[in-house]
């Protein structure tokens, strides 16, 4: 089947500001695809493009082999979309607003906007003024899922959820996942990508660094330990233990970078006697800094 | 509960629908300002009246222009019709239908933009240039009922203050009156929907409507650049003096046509650009 967004040498600028620098890549039907960056990589802007809110400068996006902006409106029939940044109508209740996208959209079974609701506890009879910014988030989630698109276009979907109703969307995606429906969505955060994608675009400083499977990434993933120890050991004790890259031992502490399975490190750690260990994961600007050699800052 | 929030709404199933149901509250308020400045005149009638011989000894010792300016072309004010014109349709109606259009034209497209409620409006299948219709009509229909409010005031409070002016022209005074306003909302929308900035927007065609005013006041004192007077619109309407002579067919397609011109550059506008986030 072909590839549900095409992205071909899209650039974006605004006058002198950089937007987005010649992307490429595609998602295919299925897929979730994730898009990873620090804020103000360029990651709205791409969004907002495939949206037709900004037009390319030069190079083009497709969504359904169509043209963003020539065709956005057959496009948007298809698509479900939550912005980075939205307000709702303050005046409305949820139940109204969602009513009111329904019918714009040409009607939506209302059992499913009412099971999306249920899911995300979200009531549906409140004024939008008094809600607070995780319940406007899934009113923001339910108004992209209830037409049940082909394409979902999320821009960090689960900034301001308390961590059980991410855990419903992970579930919501995963299930638009099943049904053969496909995902985009953007975030700064790089568990949350390996939680629920199959790929992941990086993007940084407006350009593409990377596309990857989630395997290969957390193949490559490091984390560092922090072991103490009850007593001093010998400097070169992790010397040469598969998976380490880095080993700095200072009397009786470690500070070790592993790469890859952990096992090696724990059997060799383990003839010691250990007081704590403590594991990090890299801050994605870590991660931009061991891979793709950069600072990992937008701007 | 869910059902209940989710039953069927007929005015939020178009945009023109929902943009008008979110300002009920504000049009009411406006329909009573509107109703109250029509009715406001009818009390003093009658003292205009006894005073009348007064009065015109005294506007006559004004020079022309000055009475036109005040006055308007006739410079009658004791027969109904001439009061009317003097008082209400000569400044304080045009001036509230006109607050209110183009509080209404700007808030149109750059009101959403600003409040950030446009990107998933868009991102539903509604081209832009049906929101853009949509908002137009909405402030259609809205000037539309603030002008029978306003119609309606005179026939109501007039009578007991012999009040009695012809409704036909009445009702050209009205609807020129808003023409007039609907023209300069949709200047408004225009600037909106080219720039996506709701105070500019309304700052700079209050500015044009500030000075359409001025130029079609002052520019007869001077007859050699009178012919300026053609490009205010306020020309059209003022200069027509509908509660007197009735309607102007050209002057009031004059005015329609402006408002049709700003509305088509609005739709254009707005289909080429890029959108605030």
């Amino acid at each position: 089947m072909a590839d549900v967004i095409v992205v071909d040498n899209l650039t974006k600028s605004y006058g002198t500001r950089r937007g987005v620098i010649e992307l490429t890549y595609s998602v295919a039907p299925g897929e979730v695809f994730g898009y990873l960056g620090p804020n103000g990589a360029g990651k709205t802007t791409t969004i907002r493009t495939l949206l037709d809110f900004l037009r390319p400068t030069s190079g083009s996006a497709t969504i359904f082999g169509l043209d963003s902006h020539r065709d956005g409106v057959q496009i948007h029939t298809r698509v479900g979309y939550l912005p980075g940044e939205f307000t709702l109508y303050e005046r409305m209740t949820g139940g109204e607003y969602l009513t009111y996208l329904g019918n714009l959209r040409g009607g939506v079974p209302l059992d499913q906007v009412r099971d999306l609701a249920e899911r995300l506890d979200l009531e549906l009879g409140t004024r939008i003024k008094t809600l607070s910014h995780g319940n406007r988030q899934k009113l923001g989630l339910v108004q992209a899922f209830m037409h049940r698109p082909e394409l979902l276009i999320l821009d960090e979907p689960t900034q301001g959820l308390d961590p059980l109703i991410q855990q419903v969307f992970y579930e919501l995606v995963a299930e638009t996942r099943a049904d053969g429906r496909t995902v985009f969505l953007s975030s700064h955060v790089l568990p949350e990508i390996e939680r629920v994608c199959d790929r992941v675009g990086i993007i940084r400083e407006g350009r593409l660094v990377a596309v990857e499977d989630i395997g290969d990434l957390r193949a490559k993933e490091i984390r560092t330990l922090d072991i103490h120890f009850a007593a001093p050991i010998r400097p070169d004790a992790f010397e040469g233990v598969p998976g380490v890259h880095e080993a700095a031992v200072v009397g009786d502490a470690a500070r070790i970078t592993v790469g890859g399975p952990m096992d090696a490190v724990i059997k060799r750690a383990a003839a010691f006697e250990i007081v704590d260990l403590r594991s990090h994961e890299l801050s994605l600007e870590e991660i931009f800094l061991a891979f793709y050699g950069g600072d990992g800052h937008g701007d | 509960m869910a059902t209940e929030a989710l039953r069927p709404r007929p005015m939020l199933r178009t945009v023109l629908g929902k943009t008008l149901s979110e300002q009920r509250r504000s049009l009411l308020w406006w329909g009573i300002g509107l109703f109250l400045a029509g009715a406001s005149y009818a009390p003093f009638y009658p003292s205009i009246l006894e005073n009348a011989k007064t009065l015109e000894q005294y506007m006559n010792s004004m020079p022309d222009f000055l009475k036109e300016a005040f006055l308007g072309a006739s410079a009658d004010f004791t027969s109904p019709a001439g009061y009317l014109n003097t008082e209400l349709f000569n400044f304080f109606a045009p001036l509230l239908l006109l607050l209110f259009a183009i509080g209404a034209g700007a808030r149109a497209i750059a009101g959403e933009e600003e409040r950030q409620t446009l990107d998933i409006l868009l991102s539903t299948p509604i081209p832009r240039r049906r929101v853009v219709i949509h908002k137009f009509g909405a402030m259609l229909v809205a000037g539309a009922l603030l002008s029978v409010l306003l119609w309606l005031s005179v026939p109501l409070t007039g009578p007991p203050f012999d009040l009695n002016p012809s409704l036909v022209d009445l009702t050209a005074a009205v609807f020129m009156c808003f023409l007039l306003a609907m023209a300069f909302g949709a200047i408004a929308l225009a600037i909106g929907a080219a720039t996506g900035r709701r105070a500019l927007a309304v700052g700079v065609t209050a500015g044009i409507a500030a000075g359409a005013y001025l130029l079609d006041l002052l520019v007869p004192a001077i007859d050699s650049i009178e012919f300026l007077q053609l490009l205010s619109p306020f020309h059209y309407y003022l200069g027509a003096e509908p509660m007197m002579r009735g309607l102007d067919v050209g002057n009031s397609l004059v005015l329609a046509g402006i408002a049709a011109v700003a509305f088509v550059a609005a739709v254009v506008l707005f289909e080429r650009r890029d959108l605030a986030a």
